[in-house]
């Protein structure tokens, strides 16, 4: 009898236990003082606008508390929200200021210099002269090429490897005694030491616009630049996830600036105009031991006549080389095979 | 070198002598190294099609793979600088030196030893390519007669020697770029790069096609060849594909009345007893 009742009374621990678990939620720190969760937490919660388009309204709780902008209240950013159920809403102006103060200046945050240097590089929307340049609508804005990124810490605890690491946590509690704050602040940190996205993804958001036939020709730009980089070892090795290869922006960015202060090539300032490339080539970590000749190697070819005619006759050379090479070998390969099928058959007899 | 027995008979079969044990050697240091260049470097060059990274993954992928593909490349190129050693030494000693003795050392006739080397190719292939033609398109029913070494032969000889001077030298450019453009222009990496990949994907279908058609999928041969493991040739091969070198031996070796006919002619009532059913 008793051992039948402490058996029961584990059980419905167990039960009272499990459901403890499950109800408290994955991670209680959310933004979400307004309560938006209340209907956007549902997968599959959806509608098709006035264009046609199905929009995605599903939000991830797990994952924005995992994004840099975890700490962003959602009327931060949608700032037009004043009641539940709302209106349709505007899109998200980047260049808003946010709830979060800048620790250093005690100023309000935004994006706002970004956009300064970004109308600026070689894709603001006005030319050096002022001049409003052809086909703005391609341009990029904050959004064409950012999302809301996801924390990437990376450990230097004993070896570099990417995570959290616990044992360098464990130095910080010592302190700061909020978790949160812990939390924010390891991840901020270490996130930004190295490159929140590898170099495959770089390439891929260039790509959107780079490696467009339709927009290139409209901006007769010279190339598809993200496909002819998958050409180059750099390209390959980041094909197969190597972070060490440099990306678009390695080579494109004069050391020291921001993505958003991109130059064109033909920007003497610019480190790929012709005269900086060498230097760019051989810093530290790349090509150090290299002379300005190396900068001479053709990262962007096109494999087309018009272009690089002397590589496009090269490789047609080899074409050329392999099918008369195999296919005439193939073509006896045939033929021996056909011939051991009727191997006394012969149009001329042997003479005796 | 020491004196190779021409044949041996096992089982009441001939074999007939190929290969010494050196040349065997370098053969399977030639293969495999080939071999781990191949799956190590065409997922580098198909790296857009899914199949190419499962494969690299297997050699440890990018941070692993690379070091592989230089080590086996490393290995092949030394193969190669041995072998030419090899091929002169064997050429001082076998033609040089005799003629020294004999007092006759002239360029003319060490030019003419030079063309009469067993693998340099000459006439005779072109001979027998235009009647292999003539039998495979059923105009005759007479095979060629092969010398010691065939047309193929040559073939697979001569088609990895120069691949290996193509490759291993763009190779080398790519592997040792800052050195290398210290005293060539950057540019010639764009050509270095497209002549080490598409010449590697020609050696790779010619190997894997061609030469293993040839010495073990061949229904002659299948299912596997194996004069490159022992150095000794079946008889029936032999009288296939080397029928002039084959009579000439069993002359040399006193066996003129044991030579079979030709291939694909009937056997003599004589010799039909000793053939295996």
């Amino acid at each position: 009898m008793v051992m039948k009742l402490v058996y029961r009374l584990t059980v419905c621990a167990g039960i009272l236990f499990l459901l403890f678990i499950l109800c408290t939620p994955l991670d209680s720190y959310s933004a979400d003082i307004d309560n938006c969760l209340l209907c956007h937490k549902y997968p599959g919660l959806s509608r098709i606008d006035e264009e046609g388009k199905l929009r995605l309204l599903f939000i991830n709780e797990t994952a924005f508390n995992n994004s840099v902008h975890a700490r962003v209240k959602c009327e931060g950013c949608h700032t037009d929200i004043k009641k539940i159920p709302h209106d349709p809403v505007k899109k998200v102006d980047c260049l808003t200021e946010c709830h979060i103060k800048e620790p250093s200046s005690e100023q309000k945050f935004s994006h706002k210099e970004v956009a300064d240097f970004l109308s600026k590089s070689v894709h603001g929307k006005s030319d050096k002269y002022g001049k409003q340049k052809k086909h703005i609508e391609d341009l990029p804005n904050c959004k064409s090429c950012h999302d809301n990124p996801l924390y990437r810490p990376l450990s230097f605890f004993k070896r570099v490897r990417p995570g959290i690491s616990e044992a360098s946590l464990g130095r910080c509690r010592v302190c700061h005694k909020k978790e949160e704050f812990i939390f924010r602040f390891y991840n901020h940190v270490t996130t930004r030491l190295h490159k929140i996205r590898n170099p495959k993804n770089i390439a891929e958001i260039c790509a959107k616009c780079h490696d467009d036939p339709q927009l290139v020709a409209r901006h007769d730009m010279s190339t598809q630049a993200a496909f002819s980089y998958g050409e180059t070892f750099h390209g390959k090795a980041a094909s197969y996830l190597d972070e060490r290869v440099p990306d678009c922006l390695d080579c494109h960015i004069n050391r020291g600036q921001s993505v958003h202060q991109m130059l064109s090539h033909e920007d003497p300032f610019s480190s790929t105009h012709a005269i900086n490339k060498g230097q760019t080539c051989a810093v530290a970590e790349c090509h150090p031991k290299a002379t300005a000749k190396l900068a001479g190697y053709q990262v962007h070819p096109e494999f087309n006549r018009e272009q690089s005619p002397a590589l496009y006759y090269f490789t047609v050379g080899f074409i050329f080389l392999t099918g008369g090479t195999l296919l005439p070998l193939m073509g006896i390969m045939f033929l021996e095979l056909l011939r051991r099928l009727f191997p006394k058959a012969t149009l001329r007899r042997r003479k005796k | 070198m020491a004196k190779q027995l021409m044949i041996k008979t096992k089982d009441g079969e001939k074999y007939f002598f190929r290969f010494t044990v050196n040349q065997r050697i370098q053969h399977i240091l030639l293969a495999s190294s080939v071999i781990t260049l191949v799956l190590t470097g065409m997922p580098m060059k198909f790296h857009r099609i899914p199949w190419a990274h499962y494969l690299y993954k297997l050699f440890g992928g990018i941070s692993v793979a690379p070091v592989i593909h230089k080590i086996a490349g490393s290995i092949l190129l030394i193969l190669f600088a041995y072998h030419i050693i090899y091929v002169v030494c064997n050429f001082y000693n076998g033609h040089i030196i005799p003629l020294k003795k004999k007092k006759e050392l002239r360029l003319g006739k060490l030019l003419k030893r030079i063309i009469n080397l067993p693998l340099i190719p000459n006439v005779k292939d072109i001979k027998d390519i235009t009647a292999l033609l003539k039998y495979l398109l059923y105009l005759t029913d007479k095979r060629p007669e092969g010398a010691q070494f065939t047309w193929k032969e040559k073939f697979d000889y001569w088609a990895p020697f120069w691949g290996i001077v193509i490759i291993g030298l763009s190779g080398l450019i790519m592997w040792h770029k800052e050195l290398a453009t210290t005293f060539i222009p950057g540019e010639v990496m764009n050509y270095a790069l497209i002549a080490h990949s598409d010449e590697a994907l020609l050696a790779a279908l010619f190997l894997f096609i061609w030469h293993w058609y040839n010495v073990h999928f061949s229904p002659a041969v299948f299912p596997m060849g194996t004069v490159f493991l022992t150095g000794y040739l079946p008889e029936e091969l032999m009288v296939e594909e080397h029928y002039e070198y084959y009579k000439e031996i069993m002359k040399k070796e006193g066996l003129e009345h044991e030579i079979l006919p030709p291939h694909g002619s009937p056997m003599p009532e004589s010799m039909k007893e000793r053939m295996p059913a």
